[in-house]
């Protein structure tokens, strides 16, 4: 690589990207989620002439119209950086989607347009044109997917670069190889719905502060209405999200088999638990507040059938980490946690009023374990394919030695040991790893001399 | 190496960039003079208690916060272009100056910040009315110090203030060039479009007031407008004023800075001159028309008593006076040709004035309309005959292992790397030799220019146009006529004199 790469100060440059990155992705993705609702609570408030919708609907757009400005001049600061910081990937990136990035800027455009000039500056002014004003407003909310689906297609190709790509020499401006990779559509609904679910549980959660200091009951009842619908829109909407990312976790074992082990009891496993752990926080406070607040049966068997698909996805994915020796006991942890939840559900079910300050609290910490569970969501992605920045493309100019190993490691021997990197810990610890590599199984692994160097010293650094 | 690079079907990939860039230089010009208008309305009303000051405050800042967001999305946008078409120009721009380039970015996220919430919470901060003013007051700074910055690189671009091969042999660069960002043009060009943005701010408000007045009907409404459209338009004015007397002393950097860019302006050459028309010239015959017409309109003006914001028209007389006499400097430089033709679209300017103000019964709409557009016109064309008086920058190369030319250079930019550990003595010291007809393009003060037509455009320009040198009939007495100059003042060395005679009595072209 002869390309110059600017090492910024204070922390290594790869801390910078992610924190440049995460200024600009909640504010970003927050707004896309406002705006594809906004219109829908419109829509019913037109049709069952609640006013309380509109007043919901109009409150989102201004607030996403706050962050607006501020998201988009942090959005224009993160290609700043990725082409000083890493400029070999982003030549790589602006030659394979230099239309899909103009296609994005025109998106961009009209997104502005819409939202702004023809959806909230109209508002009162289309008070007899409702229907052409939540078309107008669904419009802007299409092109603000559209600019995420250009996003996600470019995030999706870091993950999982498509094969047979044009050569880097080549100016192609557009590969529709590397746009429409394979984990482009879970990668798009899972952030569509997971949007929507951390988006409206943390407005929930604001929303019933809000409730707890506002003086006239009017205001009140408004603001609790609100933080109700909110709340519930946004943890019912998080059920669609394990399966979807069960679809979306297929596509990068087949896809980038390194990431996914990184993510399935590797380096990235860690951080996977934190967000399954936090998932745990708010689904159980969200559970609750649901089974207190709301008599109708549907809804909490379907609830109830939500932890229940929870439960199969984790069935039939691969174990997050062993606990112990037996895959059982992890099967057995989460049946009997998932069991003893829906059990407390139904057993509290209308017993207490959730019209409480604390539960107002309750509600904010369960939208806050939402949002980092979102932001954890990201570093796992793009730390699981560590030392790359494009998986099995191009490498980060910071890698270590270190991480090189065990990006080799995790290519060349897990895919045949069982089903996660822990089981190199339960080798036969009499043998030295030299002998594990020299027996017949492992020939092939083996061949190279230097590959065989650079496995040893990862296995006897790390698994003895 | 692959010289292939992507192509824009069409447009191309230098209309490309230009129009992206020149729809981003109108917005965010447009933004930085509107923050400034928009302070000064909201003090306006603020002193006066009149709600309509702020009330047409609170209506352009809106204006602001759409246009803003459409400024940066075009930012990104040219961004994403100049890196997909340009990748080599791009990412030296980058070696030289990414830290200016961050640092805007900060600047431009706190500037997005103010923006929205100055105008989003209008009402709510309306019992803390001096903080909400001195919050819309830090726009006006912050956009400064931003545009201060862009200005470091695009000055840079037009004159990198030292030779290519010295500067980047000759230290160590990580993002940061400091000799490059304080270039000899980025003063005169920062205060040139300071004026230049808030004249372009006062016009565009002058004209919504007079598409505003055309769409309503009710007299007090209407007087409103005019009452604002005026003050916007006073406001532009002045700073319009000022501008060429900037401008000339920009021009006396160029010339000895960038003297190919200004002879491409000045005599109309190289891309400044594209589908038969000079578009600088055609850029200062409107600007003569815009000066024309707002001594008209003043003079109208003063007859009228009690309109507000009446300006002293001796004010006004005396600065119009001082700026014909840069626009004469200028003339000098240029043509008498072009300057005959400027007065006379100035009078054009300033009879269709008196005529329009006649037309609407005292009301100065169309020409805050007509205005409005002319200063669009000439923030476009100047950023335009700028970026266009320059020759190409760098070829384009697309392949990403091969962004930087010349090759020899590469290893120096590298982190880490100092020239010393890469070259051998030799290398370095062919490196910091100026590559062929590198001094005649940088021309800098103190240098020895070699190059006979340079010598003859930079040092018979100074006081005289060309045209004169080139219509001058004893042609035969070239040695002569040198000695005169130098006996009126000219300074030249025997080499430099003997030069200009040769190549003068050869009748080459310069």
């Amino acid at each position: 690589m002869d390309l110059p790469v600017i090492d910024p100060p204070i922390f290594p440059r790869w801390i910078w990207i992610e924190e440049i990155t995460y200024s600009h992705i909640p504010l970003a993705t927050y707004i896309t989620a406002c705006m594809v609702l906004a219109p829908v609570f419109e829509y019913i408030g037109w049709r069952r002439r609640d006013a309380r919708y509109d007043r919901l609907a109009v409150g989102l757009i201004w607030f996403s119209l706050t962050l607006f400005s501020p998201g988009a001049a942090l959005g224009t600061g993160i290609p700043m950086w990725i082409m000083g910081t890493y400029p070999e990937f982003w030549s790589r990136w602006s030659n394979l989607f230099f239309w899909p990035l103009m296609a994005q800027f025109v998106f961009f455009i009209f997104e502005v347009l819409f939202l702004f000039l023809l959806y909230y500056l109209l508002w009162n002014w289309s008070v007899n044109h409702k229907r052409l004003h939540i078309f107008l407003g669904a419009v802007a909310a299409f092109w603000g997917l559209m600019v995420q689906l250009v996003w996600d297609a470019v995030g999706g190709y870091m993950l999982t670069a498509s094969r047979a790509l044009p050569g880097v020499d080549e100016p192609v401006a557009w590969s529709p190889q590397a746009f429409f990779n394979p984990s482009l559509p879970f990668l798009f609904s899972h952030r569509f719905v997971g949007n929507i679910s951390w988006a409206m549980m943390v407005t929930g959660g604001v929303l019933g502060l809000r409730a707890v200091g506002k003086k006239p009951a009017e205001d009140r009842a408004y603001y609790n209405w609100a933080s109700h619908l909110t709340f519930t829109i946004g943890l019912l909407a998080f059920f669609g999200m394990p399966v979807i990312g069960w679809f979306y976790a297929q596509v990068i074992g087949r896809h980038a088999p390194v990431a996914f082990h990184a993510i399935m009891g590797g380096h990235q496993a860690w951080m996977f638990i934190a967000k399954v752990a936090l998932i745990g926080v708010f689904v159980a406070i969200g559970g609750a507040y649901v089974f207190l607040r709301y008599q109708s049966r549907l809804l909490l068997w379907g609830l109830t059938a939500g932890l229940g698909l929870l439960w199969v996805v984790l069935t039939i994915h691969p174990p997050l980490k062993w606990l112990g020796d037996s895959p059982w006991v992890w099967r057995g942890a989460y049946t009997a946690l998932l069991a003893a939840l829906a059990a407390l559900l139904w057993g509290i079910r209308g017993r207490w009023s959730v019209e409480t300050k604390g539960w107002k609290w309750a509600m904010f910490a369960a939208g806050l374990a939402s949002f980092f569970a979102f932001c954890i969501g990201g570093m796992v992605r793009e730390g699981a394919k560590n030392p790359h920045t494009v998986y099995g493309e191009l490498e980060k100019p910071e890698a270590l030695p270190r991480e090189r190993d065990r990006f080799l490691l995790y290519d060349r021997c897990v895919q045949c040991h069982h089903r996660t990197i822990n089981e190199f810990n339960r080798y036969d610890h009499r043998r030295t790893w030299a002998d594990i590599l020299g027996d017949a199984n492992h020939r092939s692994v083996g061949k190279d001399a230097d590959e065989r160097d650079r496995l040893l010293r990862y296995l006897d650094r790390y698994y003895r | 190496m692959s010289a292939t690079a992507i192509d824009v079907p069409l447009l191309g990939a230098k209309w490309t960039i230009g129009f992206t860039g020149l729809l981003h230089t109108a917005v965010a010009s447009l933004s930085i003079g509107l923050a400034a208008l928009v302070t000064v309305l909201q003090i306006v009303g603020y002193r006066h208690r009149d709600r309509r000051y702020d009330l047409l405050a609170r209506r352009m800042q809106l204006v602001h916060v759409c246009i803003y967001n459409i400024g940066t999305i075009v930012a990104i946008g040219l961004i994403f272009s100049l890196s997909g078409l340009f990748p080599q120009f791009w990412s030296q721009l980058f070696v030289h100056q990414f830290w200016t380039l961050i640092v805007e970015e900060f600047i431009f996220f706190l500037l997005a910040t103010t923006v929205t919430f100055h105008y989003f919470f209008w009402q709510k901060m309306w019992g803390h009315k001096k903080l909400h003013i001195f919050l819309g007051a830090l726009l006006t700074p912050l956009f400064l110090l931003q545009f201060y910055l862009i200005n470091g690189i695009g000055g840079f671009m037009l004159t990198p203030g030292y030779q290519t091969g010295q500067a980047t042999v000759g230290g160590l660069i990580d993002g940061w060039d400091r000799m490059g960002f304080y270039n000899p043009s980025f003063l005169m060009l920062t205060a040139h479009r300071a004026l230049a943005n808030v004249a372009y701010g006062g016009f565009t408000v002058a004209a919504l007031c007079g598409i505003m007045h055309y769409l309503t009907h009710r007299e007090k409404v209407k007087r409103y407008y005019e009452d604002n459209g005026r003050c916007a338009f006073y406001t532009g004015f002045l700073c319009f004023l000022g501008l060429p007397i900037v401008g000339y002393f920009y021009a006396h950097v160029l010339k000895y800075e960038a003297n190919e860019a200004y002879v491409n302006l000045m005599w109309g050459q190289g891309d400044v001159v594209a589908l038969g028309m000079d578009w600088w010239w055609l850029k200062q015959l409107l600007v003569a028309g815009m000066f024309g017409l707002a001594l008209g309109y003043f003079r109208d003006a003063s007859k009228r008593q009690g309109a507000s914001f009446a300006l002293p028209l001796v004010l006004v007389w005396s600065l119009a006076l001082f700026y014909l006499l840069y626009y004469l400097g200028m003339g000098m430089i240029m043509t008498w040709k072009f300057f005959f033709a400027m007065l006379g679209v100035a009078a054009a300017g300033m009879l269709l004035a008196g005529h329009l103000v006649r037309f609407h019964r005292g009301s100065g709409r169309a020409l805050f309309l007509l205005m409005g557009a002319l200063s669009f016109l000439t923030v476009m064309l100047g950023g335009y005959v700028r970026e266009a008086a320059r020759p190409r920058f760098v070829n384009r190369y697309s392949h990403y292992d091969h962004v930087y030319i010349p090759e020899h250079r590469q290893p120096v930019l590298m982190v880490h790397k100092r020239p010393e550990d890469v070259f051998t003595p030799e290398e370095l010291a062919a490196a910091k030799a100026p590559p062929k007809g590198a001094l005649i393009q940088a021309g800098g003060v103190g240098q020895k220019l070699l190059d006979s037509a340079a010598l003859i455009r930079v040092h018979c320009s100074g006081c005289h146009t060309l045209e004169r040198v080139k219509n001058y009939r004893l042609t035969d007495r070239w040695s002569l006529i040198v000695s005169q100059m130098r006996a009126y003042g000219l300074k030249l060395s025997n080499d430099e004199a003997r030069l200009i005679v040769e190549h003068l009595e050869a009748a080459r072209p310069y």
